[in-house]
């Protein structure tokens, strides 16, 4: 018998079992849902705050240096500065439109021609944060955009969704133009839908102005 | 978000293999993606993938001495309700002029013209745009190129035939002509640019290889049957009596028409595309020409094409040079299965003909490189044996790294023989051809490169022209019973002195002293190196009065200068296409030697245009006239006044009703405008109008993707957020009296908390 009073905790081992899951649970939950939410916000920080360190890596690109990587480990660097009516700050566009780089700022598209060149320069960003403000660009709005090789002044002529596979957008033209990509619809809380939202824009001037002022002549 | 955007009758469609026909009776039918029986396309439609209309190709090739035109039937259907556009890849040969269009409707023909090609494409754009058959031929490699069509009806079918010329290729006693029918997965290199990119095409485009997605149609399991046939016919007039017509790659029938006249067919009638038609043919014995010429009087001026054979050395006074032998092998997993057993023989052979004197090195490279010894070694007995059971080991899998590898090849050691031979053992499938090319120039030094082209689809394109860098020759072994033949005869041209600093000089008849530096115009420019059994083959623009062609070069450390009366020889259209052909292939490879893109590209344009070849820089655009898309209104959509600020308004017009469904397709944007402009104000009066000016193309064939434009942040915080309610309320359960029954499922504790609450 005693040994069956002292064994008998199995209604209380039970109670204590449930007492333990349920908050375990609970604690589970809200960890993994903080850790999304903080995954999430990250993601704006992250590409406010990286623009803030570029820009310092920008002015050492218009000492002169190329290829200047804004942090040690970065595989990208800056290679234009994009100014779009509505956006607040000047926007650093990186080389190479990756993922990764994407994070960090608009990205340039290393198929199309080079920022400065007479011919089709592709600039593709997110659409949730450095391309949230496309939505709202109307034609003949003007977009500069300053590289080392000359800055170019363009005029907004329209916009259009269109399918991802349109990859011939990316394509030189010969004349002197801008193609901003995004995604659509703008406000989709999933992405990776098959939509893109396409800004097109034509030089005013089609000759490039000299390159930005450099403090430093090699 | 994804299937929202998949609106009822959008199409999109898949591009997969290069083409060739399908039957019709299997068209339309539900398909998963893996079922697909062979190359074609798949409609992504609402209620699941469909096999599209593939294409049912026809080939006719007529060879005229030296030159070869070919004829490529293309023939779309589309078995679906909807209008689409198709877009699909395939290889063409690598020196060949593309430089005719024909898009056939029902009875009509619609001739093609050559423009610049981005014109061509805005040509092509617009007509797509206006509902109005388009079909546009582009080059995306010398031997890929794309055909897009636009506006294919339903149940319509459009036939879209391509012409091409090329000079067939003649070495030891045979020519040789090779029809490729697969567009071989390539290795890509560099870093890969956006995690979104990775389309249709199965490459996402690195910094490498800008275009991969252009480049790489998704490929089929090897392990469903091929059932999309090609038909050829080959038409043989040699100008002499041939010994023997066969094909090393599929069985044919030959029939001799007439004197020497031959008719070749498939013996199948038709073959899966799946491997390249290769032919060969020998003359007779002693009919071999030692030269042979082809004129052509085009827009005022004389073109000529030149084959010449130079004689053979009288002796084979072969001193036994010392010579250094590197073997490279590829052992990535292109090269499994047959391919491998290939290589292994092929390197086999190549070591054999080791001498004592000799060194060599073998490396093999997939994803990396790893030498066989750490320097190049005597050819000793032992070392020998080492290296065959080295290479008898060899597996193939792994990507193909293959610069790292040549330029290890291509190293001399410190010890270097004068005479350094690379032979490269490879089926070439790689995208960053001209990184290659450029490694290979820079790297080449006293070293000669000579490629060995290994599978059923090599990319002749690259070993070719990596041979032609490398100053070698480039042989191709198709079967794993021709490595003896074909390693044979590259060791013979490797052991016989090379003709080389070759220079030709055309002189005219009067005044044989001040020859024609003037203004003949030649290409090659500078003519290769040539081994033994090989020709030499130049295409020229000549001045009035040329009469004859002399020909000097070194062989052995000796002179040898040898003489040609420009005389008679046969008329033949196509002759300055060649020329143009060689010409513009001499500025693409000046690219690699550092002349800027704009002058050569504004040249070749040039060429393109007035020789009317398809080019890097021009391709070839039919529009029909008449608009078939159900539209009937203006076409200039520019001349219509708009209501809305251009490109914008369908956006507002259509919202609230299904955006993405009206923002699927831009020409779906101006047709609105056109219903505005046209039919007054308020599309939303119209429906009928607008449903039917909604048909128009809105299929595309996905061949790459734009870069996505999206973080999954609001996905994240939406996620969490819903996490953070799902704690609360475990949370807010579990504070609950201790009697639940079930403490697993916490939703129903939830409910007894509640209950006992």
């Amino acid at each position: 018998m005693s040994w069956q009073s002292e064994s008998d905790p199995r209604p209380p081992s039970r109670t204590r079992a449930k007492w333990l899951v349920m908050p375990a649970l609970a604690l589970a939950l809200a960890l993994a849902g903080f850790a999304l939410v903080l995954r999430g916000l990250w993601i704006p920080a992250k590409a406010w705050a990286a623009q803030q360190m570029i820009e310092r890596a920008w002015s050492d690109v218009v000492a002169g240096r190329s290829e200047v990587r804004p942090w040690p480990w970065a595989d990208t660097w800056p290679v234009a500065r994009l100014h779009l009516p509505g956006a607040g700050s000047p926007l650093y566009v990186l080389a190479g439109a990756s993922g990764q780089s994407l994070a960090f700022g608009p990205a340039h598209v290393s198929a199309s021609a080079r920022p400065g060149e007479p011919d089709n320069v592709v600039f593709a960003g997110h659409r949730d944060t450095h391309f949230a403000t496309l939505r709202h660009l109307s034609p003949g709005a003007e977009i500069f955009v300053e590289s080392m090789t000359g800055s170019i002044h363009y005029r907004v002529d329209e916009a259009e969704v269109v399918h991802e596979s349109r990859v011939d957008l990316l394509e030189r033209t010969g004349r002197s133009e801008l193609t901003l990509i995004t995604c659509y619809p703008f406000d989709s809380i999933v992405p990776g839908g098959p939509l893109r939202y396409v800004v097109h824009a034509s030089a005013i001037d089609p000759h490039p102005h000299p390159p930005p002022t450099s403090t430093f002549q090699p | 978000m994804r299937i929202s955007c998949l609106l009822p009758g959008l199409l999109l469609l898949h591009l997969a293999l290069p083409a060739p026909a399908s039957t019709s009776r299997e068209l339309g039918a539900r398909l998963e993606p893996n079922e697909m029986g062979a190359g074609g396309l798949l409609f992504e439609t609402a209620d699941g993938l469909r096999q599209a209309p593939t294409l049912a190709t026809d080939v006719e090739i007529v060879v005229t001495g030296l030159i070869a035109r070919t004829r490529v039937t293309q023939r779309f259907g589309n078995p679906t309700k909807d209008w689409v556009e198709g877009i699909y890849v395939f290889p063409l040969p690598e020196n060949s002029a593309v430089d005719s269009l024909e898009m056939r409707v029902g009875d009509r023909v619609i001739e093609g013209r050559v423009e610049e090609r981005a014109r061509a494409r805005a040509t092509y754009r617009k007509a797509r745009t206006d509902g109005r058959k388009a079909s546009l031929v582009e080059q995306e490699r010398p031997n890929l190129f794309t055909t897009s069509i636009a506006n294919l009806g339903p149940g319509e079918e459009v036939e879209v035939i391509l012409t091409y010329q090329e000079d067939v290729h003649y070495d030891k006693g045979r020519f040789n002509l090779r029809f490729p029918m697969v567009v071989a997965p390539r290795f890509i290199p560099g870093t890969a640019h956006v995690e979104g990119f990775s389309g249709a095409g199965w490459a996402v485009d690195t910094n490498e290889v800008p275009d991969a997605a252009r480049i790489t149609p998704p490929i089929l399991d090897p392990a469903t049957p091929l059932s999309h046939p090609v038909t050829i016919r080959v038409e043989i007039d040699a100008g002499f009596p041939l010994e023997e017509i066969e094909s090393s790659s599929h069985p044919v029938l030959v029939r001799a028409k007439s004197a020497n006249v031959y008719h070749v067919r498939l013996e199948a009638g038709a073959a899966p595309a799946n491997s390249d038609f290769l032919l060969d043919w020998r003359p007779i014995i002693g009919a071999t020409p030692g030269a042979a010429l082809f004129r052509e009087t085009w827009q005022g001026e004389e073109y000529v094409l030149l084959m010449v054979l130079p004689p053979e050395p009288e002796s084979a006074s072969r001193t036994p040079v010392s010579r250094e032998m590197i073997i490279v092998i590829d052992t990535s997993g292109s090269m499994g299965g047959e391919s491998i057993v290939q290589a292994r023989k092929a390197v086999g052979y190549a070591l054999g003909t080791l001498r004592p004197q000799d060194a060599f090195n073998v490396i093999r490279f997939d994803s990396s490189f790893h030498r066989l010894f750490e320097t190049a070694r005597p050819a000793t007995a032992r070392a020998v044996s080492e290296a065959r059971q080295w290479v008898d080991r060899l597996e193939a899998n792994g990507g193909t790294n293959m610069l790292p590898a040549l330029e290890a090849a291509l190293a001399p050691g410190r010890e270097s023989r004068a005479i350094r031979q690379v032979i490269f053992v490879t089926d070439g499938a790689v995208g960053n051809e001209s990184a290659l090319f450029e490694a290979i120039q820079q790297g080449l030094g006293q070293s000669r490169l000579y490629t060995i082209g290994i599978g059923s689809v090599p990319n002749a394109y690259f070993m070719s022209k990596a041979a032609q860098f490398g100053r070698g020759t480039f042989s191709y072994i198709g079967r794993p019973d021709e490595v003896a033949e074909k390693m044979g005869d590259l060791f013979s041209k490797l052991e016989n002195p090379v003709l080389h600093d070759l220079a030709i000089e055309w002189k005219t008849a009067g005044d044989p002293t001040a020859a024609g530096k003037t203004t003949v115009e030649a290409w090659p420019s500078r003519i290769p190196d040539v081994y033994l059994g090989e020709p030499v083959v130049v295409a020229a623009r000549l001045p009035g009065g040329v009469a004859k062609v002399v020909l000097r070069g070194r062989r052995g450390g000796e002179d040898i200068t040898f003489e040609l009366p420009l005389e008679g020889g046969s008329n033949h259209v196509g002759v300055a296409k060649l020329w143009a052909r060689r010409k513009i292939a001499a500025l693409m490879d000046s690219l690699n030697e550092g002349e800027s893109v704009d002058r050569v590209s504004v040249e070749v344009a040039r060429l393109g245009v007035r020789h009317q070849l398809v080019t890097r820089w021009t391709s070839l655009v039919a529009v029909d006239v008449t608009p078939t898309a159900p539209v009937g209104v203006v076409p200039d959509t520019r001349a219509v006044p708009g209501m809305l600020p251009r490109g914008w308004n369908f956006l507002k017009i259509f919202r609230g009703a299904n955006i993405e469904a009206a923002a699927q397709d831009q020409s779906r944007a101006a047709d609105t405008r056109r219903s505005e402009g046209t039919g007054g104000p308020g599309t939303q009066t119209r429906p009928a109008l607008l449903a039917a000016s909604i048909n128009p193309p809105v299929a595309r064939v996905q061949i790459g993707r734009l870069p996505q434009g999206a973080t999954p942040a609001a996905l994240l915080v939406s996620i969490g957020g819903l996490l953070l309610g799902a704690a609360g309320i475990v949370s807010r359960a579990s504070r609950g009296p201790r009697a639940g029954h079930d403490a697993g499922a916490t939703i129903r504790g939830n409910v007894i908390g509640k209950g006992r609450a």
